[in-house]
C-alpha cells in the first residue's frame, strides 16, 4: 500500500514538474488521479474570479464538448460548497439533497454514486475544485484522501506558479507596450509624425482595427490637430469631446457599439486626453480583433491601457506642440532676419549711385533675386504729372540661374534680367485699375485670387494680368512719384506677407533715393548750364575788348581806305595800259580790297551784327550754301556726298548759319586742293536737355596735325598764306550764339570731320518744371528788324 | 542837271565822291556836317542826299530826321564806314543804306536808280 502510494505520488510529481505546457500538465494530472484512484471520472472546475463561478475546465474523459459544459456559482452544489469551505468532502447519491444540488453533474455521469470534492488551494488563494466521480458507493480511505489532498496542494502550487508566470508575462507585455509607446513618443518632435505614431501604436497595443486622436482648442472649440490610423468603421459614432477627470472617482470614458449593414457588431472606446493648457483631446480605438476574426468589445484591461497611454502621450504631445510653436517662431525669425538682411543690403547698394537708371536696376535686382525679396517679376513705373500718366520705367524677372558672383552686394549691382515693358502707359484715372489707384490713393494694394478680377488698363491687357500681385506706391512728401508692382506668376507661389512688408519698408527708402537722384540730376543740369553760361561770359569778356577795338578801328580805317582805294581807281582810269604805273595802281587797289574784306570779317566776328531768327530746315541751308562754294569745289575736283535725315526745323539766323556752313565748306575745299570727297551728313542727337540736330562735314584732306588742332578755333590763327584766320572762329561763335557747339574729330592721314550740333529749340537748356518753356526768340530775339 | 548833296566830314571822301559823281554828269553840292547839309537843303532844290553818319556838330542821323521833316520826298542815302551794326530804327527813315567802299560802282548804280528820269 505504502509503495503504491509512493509510486502514485512520484508519478504525480513527475506529471506536475514535466516541461509540457501548464494546461497539458493539469490534464495529465486529472487523468492520473482518475486512473490511480480507480474512479470513473476526475473533473477539474476552475474559479473565474470575476464571475464568482466555477466552470468545468478538464475531464479525465477527454475534451469537454460544449453541450456538456457545466458551471457552478460559488457556494452552490458540491463544487460551490467545497470552493467556499475549502474543505474536502465526499457525498453519496442517496444522501438527501445531493442529487438535486448536483444535477448538472448527471449530464457527465448519469449513474454516479459517489462524489468526492477536493479544493485546489494554497494558503492564500483558491484556484479550483477537483471532483472524483464513481459509480460505486465507495469510501475514500484516509490514505487515499491524504494522497489526493497532497496532489491538490501540489496542483495549487503549480497553478500559483502558472498564474505568477502569466502575470509576469502580462507585465512584461505591458512594459513592452509602454516601451513601444515611449519609443514612438521620443522618436520625433514633428507633431504630425508623432500623432501618427501614437495612433498606430495605440491600435497595435490594443489589437484594434483602427485608432483616432483629436485635439481641439478648449476656448474656441476649434479643431487643432487630428490623426487616424487603420480602419475606422463608419457605423461608429463620432468620438465625443471629453474633459479630463473632475475630482475623484472613475475617470470618464466613452464606449459605443453599433451594427453594420451585414449585422456585424463594431465597437469603440475613447478616453480623454488631459492637457495642462487650453486644449481638449480624445484618444479612441475601434474594433478589437478576436482570433476568430470577429470583433470584440473592449474590456476594462483595454480601458486601463488606454488611460495609461493617454497619460503618457499628453506630455509628449504638449512638448511637440510647444516645439512646433518654437520652430514656427524660429522659422519666422529666420525669415525676418533674411528679409531684413536683404533690405539692408539693398539699401546699401542703393547708396552706391545717384543715377536714376542705376537705382532702378538695383531695386529690381533686389526685388527679384532669391537672396533679395525673391519675387518672380517686378516692374517700376514712373508717375508723369504733366501728362497724368503712369509710364513703365523698367521691369525685371527673377533669373533662372543667378549670376555667379561672390557676395550679395556684387549680385545686387549686377544688371537684372530685363522684362520688356514696352507700351506700359496707364492714364491716372480711377477707372484704370489698381496701379492708377495706388497712385491716386497713395496706398498699397494686395490682389489675391480670392478677390474679383481687377480692371486691367488697355496697356496691360495680354501683357501683365497675374492672378495675384502687389502694388506699392513710392511716396515722397505725400506724393506718389513711382509705383512698383510685383508678382509670383512664373512659379505660382503665393505672395508671402513678410516680403510684402519688407517691400513696403523698401518703398519708403527707394522713394527717397529716387527723389534724391532726381534732385541731383536737376542740380547737375543747372550746374552744367551755369558752367556753359560762365564759359560764354568769359568768352564774351575776352571778345568784348577786341570787339570795341575792332569796330572803332574799322570806322577809322575804312574812311582812309575808301579814299585811297577810290583815288587809286581814278588814277587807274587815267594811266595808259602800257604804263608801268598801271601795275602799281592795281597793287594799291587789290591791297585796299583785301583790307576792306578783312575789316568786314572782323566786324562779323565781333558780333555786333543783327540776328534774324526764324525756323529753317538745316538741309535747305546747306544746299543754299553749297551753291556759293560750288565753283571752288569744282575747281578742286571735289565730289560731294549728301546724307540728309528728315529733321525738324531749326530756330536760327539763316544768314549766320549759312556763314557757318560756308566757312566749313571753304575749309574743306582748301584742305583738298587735289580733289577728294566732301561728305555732309545730318542727323538728330538726343541729349539730356533736349533734341539737337547735327551736321557732320567730313573731308578727305589728310587731317590736321595735333599741334595745329588745338588752335583751329582761335581768332587770327591760320596755316594758310591767305585768309584772315577767322573762318572757324566765326563759325564757332555763331554756333555758340545759337546754343550749339562745334566739335572736330581728326583722323590723321584721312581727314577731318567738323560736327555742328544745334538745339532744335533754344529752350531745351532753360526748361523749368514749374513754368512753360520760353521760346528762344523771347530770350534773345533780334535787336532790330529788317526794314 | 540832277542835284546831289554829299555830306561827309572827311575831305578826301567829299573830294572822291564829287569827282566820281560829276563825272557821271550830276551837279554835286558838298557839306562837312549835318548843319551845313541842312543849309544846302534849304537853298537848293536837291534831287538826292548822301549822308555820312558820324559827323561833328550834327550827325547824319539827326540830319536825316530834319531833312525828312522838310522834304519828305527827297531820297536820302546813309553812307557809313561802320559795318551794319549801327543800323537801327533811326536809320529806317533813310531810303538806302550803304557801307562805304573804295569800289564806288554800287554807289553809282544806286544813284542812277534814284535819278533815272
Amino acid at each position: 500500500m505504502v509503495s503504491e502510494r509512493a509510486a502514485f505520488l512520484t508519478q504525480m510529481v513527475e506529471v506536475l514538474t514535466s516541461t509540457v505546457s501548464f494546461g497539458e500538465r493539469l490534464n495529465n494530472m486529472v487523468h492520473l488521479l482518475g486512473r490511480n484512484l480507480k474512479v470513473d471520472l476526475a473533473l477539474y472546475f476552475g474559479l473565474d474570479k470575476a464571475k464568482e463561478t466555477l466552470a468545468l475546465n478538464l475531464s479525465s474523459a477527454g475534451p469537454v464538448p460544449p453541450h456538456l459544459q457545466v458551471e457552478f456559482p460559488m457556494g452552490r452544489g458540491l463544487v460551490g460548497e467545497t470552493a467556499e469551505s475549502r474543505k474536502a468532502k465526499v457525498v453519496h447519491r442517496h444522501q438527501p439533497g445531493v442529487l438535486a444540488a448536483n444535477a448538472p453533474l448527471e449530464k457527465l455521469h448519469p449513474a454516479y454514486h459517489t462524489l468526492a470534492a477536493f479544493p485546489v488551494a494554497d494558503d492564500n488563494y483558491l484556484y479550483g475544485v477537483l471532483i472524483l466521480v464513481d459509480r460505486g458507493d465507495r469510501p475514500f480511505t484516509p490514505a487515499e484522501r491524504q494522497s489526493v489532498e497532497l496532489a491538490c496542494l501540489m496542483l495549487a502550487g503549480t497553478l500559483r506558479q502558472a498564474i505568477v508566470q502569466e502575470e509576469a508575462k502580462k507585465r512584461i507585455a505591458e512594459l513592452s507596450v509602454l516601451f513601444e509607446v515611449g519609443k514612438a513618443l521620443s522618436s520625433t518632435m514633428e507633431l504630425e509624425v508623432l500623432l501618427e505614431r501614437i495612433v498606430s501604436t495605440t491600435a497595435k497595443v490594443i489589437t484594434a482595427r483602427g485608432a483616432a486622436l483629436h485635439i481641439t482648442d478648449a476656448a474656441t472649440g476649434e479643431p487643432l490637430v487630428s490623426s487616424r490610423y487603420g480602419q475606422i468603421p463608419p457605423e461608429c459614432p463620432a468620438l465625443p469631446k471629453m474633459q479630463g477627470p473632475t475630482g475623484a472617482g472613475e475617470p470618464p470614458h466613452f464606449e459605443g457599439r453599433s451594427a453594420d449593414a451585414k449585422g456585424r457588431m463594431h465597437y469603440c472606446l475613447a478616453v480623454p486626453l488631459t492637457f495642462k493648457g487650453q486644449l481638449h483631446g480624445t484618444l479612441g480605438v475601434y474594433d478589437k480583433f478576436a482570433p476568430s476574426g470577429d470583433f470584440l468589445p473592449f474590456d476594462p484591461e483595454n480601458r486601463q491601457l488606454l488611460y495609461t497611454m493617454a497619460g503618457v502621450i499628453v506630455n509628449a504631445i504638449e512638448n511637440a506642440l510647444t516645439y512646433q510653436k518654437v520652430e514656427d517662431l524660429a522659422e519666422k525669425n529666420e525669415r525676418m532676419v533674411k528679409n531684413l538682411t536683404a533690405l539692408q543690403e539693398i539699401s546699401q547698394a542703393l547708396l552706391t549711385t545717384v543715377q536714376e537708371d542705376r537705382l532702378l536696376e538695383i531695386l529690381l535686382q533686389g526685388l527679384t533675386l532669391e537672396r533679395g525679396l525673391g519675387f518672380d517679376r517686378a516692374v517700376i513705373l514712373k508717375v508723369d504729372e504733366t501728362t497724368q500718366t503712369l509710364k513703365g520705367a523698367k521691369g525685371a524677372r527673377r533669373p533662372a540661374k543667378p549670376a555667379d558672383l561672390p557676395n550679395s552686394k556684387a549680385l545686387l549691382l549686377a544688371p537684372p534680367e530685363e522684362l520688356p515693358i514696352n507700351g506700359w502707359e496707364i492714364p491716372l484715372r480711377a477707372d484704370q485699375g489698381p496701379l492708377a489707384l495706388a497712385v491716386q490713393r497713395k496706398t498699397s494694394y494686395h490682389h489675391t485670387q480670392a478677390l474679383p478680377d481687377p480692371v486691367w488698363p488697355a496697356a496691360l491687357k495680354d501683357k501683365f494680368t497675374p492672378p495675384e500681385f502687389f502694388v506699392v506706391p513710392l511716396l515722397v512728401k505725400d506724393r506718389a512719384t513711382w509705383v512698383t508692382v510685383v508678382d509670383n506668376q512664373a512659379s505660382g507661389r503665393p505672395l508671402e506677407t513678410e516680403p510684402l512688408h519688407v517691400l513696403q519698408m523698401l518703398a519708403t527708402q527707394a522713394a527717397l533715393v529716387l527723389e534724391n537722384a532726381h534732385l541731383y540730376s536737376t542740380i547737375e543740369a543747372n550746374n552744367r548750364e551755369l558752367l556753359l553760361i560762365r564759359e560764354r561770359m568769359l568768352e564774351s569778356d575776352r571778345l568784348a575788348a577786341l570787339s570795341s577795338l575792332a569796330s572803332g578801328m574799322a570806322h577809322e580805317i575804312r574812311n582812309p581806305l575808301v579814299s585811297i582805294g577810290g583815288f587809286a581807281r581814278r588814277i587807274a582810269k587815267l594811266v595808259e595800259f602800257s604804263s608801268p604805273l598801271r601795275g602799281y595802281v592795281e597793287v594799291i587797289q587789290e591791297e585796299v580790297t583785301r583790307l576792306e574784306k578783312l575789316l568786314r570779317e572782323i566786324l562779323d566776328f565781333t558780333g555786333e551784327n543783327l540776328s534774324y531768327y526764324g525756323d529753317h530746315e538745316m538741309a535747305k541751308l546747306i544746299e543754299d550754301t553749297l551753291i556759293l562754294v560750288q565753283r571752288d569745289l569744282d575747281a578742286n575736283k571735289i565730289k560731294v556726298v549728301k546724307e540728309f535725315a528728315a529733321l525738324p526745323r531749326l530756330h536760327c539766323d539763316d544768314r549766320q548759319m549759312k556763314q557757318v556752313f560756308y566757312n566749313l565748306f571753304q575749309n574743306a575745299a582748301q584742305a583738298m586742293p587735289d580733289g577728294g570727297t566732301l561728305t555732309i551728313r545730318t542727323y538728330a542727337v538726343e541729349k539730356p536737355d533736349g533734341l539737337y540736330e547735327a551736321a557732320a562735314i567730313s573731308d578727305t584732306g589728310g587731317g590736321i596735325p595735333l599741334e595745329v588742332l588745338h588752335n583751329i578755333f582761335n581768332p587770327f590763327f591760320s596755316t594758310k598764306d591767305y585768309g584772315t584766320g577767322l573762318g572757324l572762329a566765326i563759325a564757332q561763335r555763331i554756333v555758340s550764339r545759337h546754343y550749339g557747339q562745334i566739335e572736330v574729330t581728326n583722323e590723321m592721314g584721312k581727314g577731318v570731320t567738323f560736327i555742328a550740333t544745334l538745339p532744335v529749340a533754344k529752350y531745351c537748356l532753360v526748361k523749368d518744371a514749374g513754368h512753360d518753356a520760353v521760346p528762344a526768340s523771347a530770350l534773345k530775339g533780334p535787336k532790330g528788324g529788317r526794314p | 542837271m540832277k542835284k546831289i548833296l554829299v555830306a561827309d566830314d572827311e575831305v578826301s571822301i567829299r573830294l572822291l565822291y564829287s569827282e566820281e559823281l560829276k563825272e557821271e554828269g550830276y551837279d554835286v553840292y558838298l557839306a562837312a556836317n549835318g548843319r551845313e547839309a541842312l543849309e544846302v537843303v534849304d537853298k537848293v532844290p536837291l534831287d538826292l542826299v548822301i549822308l555820312d553818319i558820324k559827323m561833328p556838330e550834327m550827325d547824319g542821323i539827326e540830319a536825316l530826321r530834319q531833312i525828312k521833316e522838310k522834304r519828305p520826298d527827297l531820297p536820302v542815302v546813309l553812307s557809313t564806314a561802320y559795318g551794319e551794326y549801327k543800323q537801327d530804327f533811326a536809320t529806317w527813315a533813310s531810303d538806302e543804306y550803304l557801307v562805304k567802299s573804295s569800289d564806288l560802282e554800287d554807289l553809282k548804280s544806286m544813284v542812277k536808280r534814284y535819278l533815272k528820269d
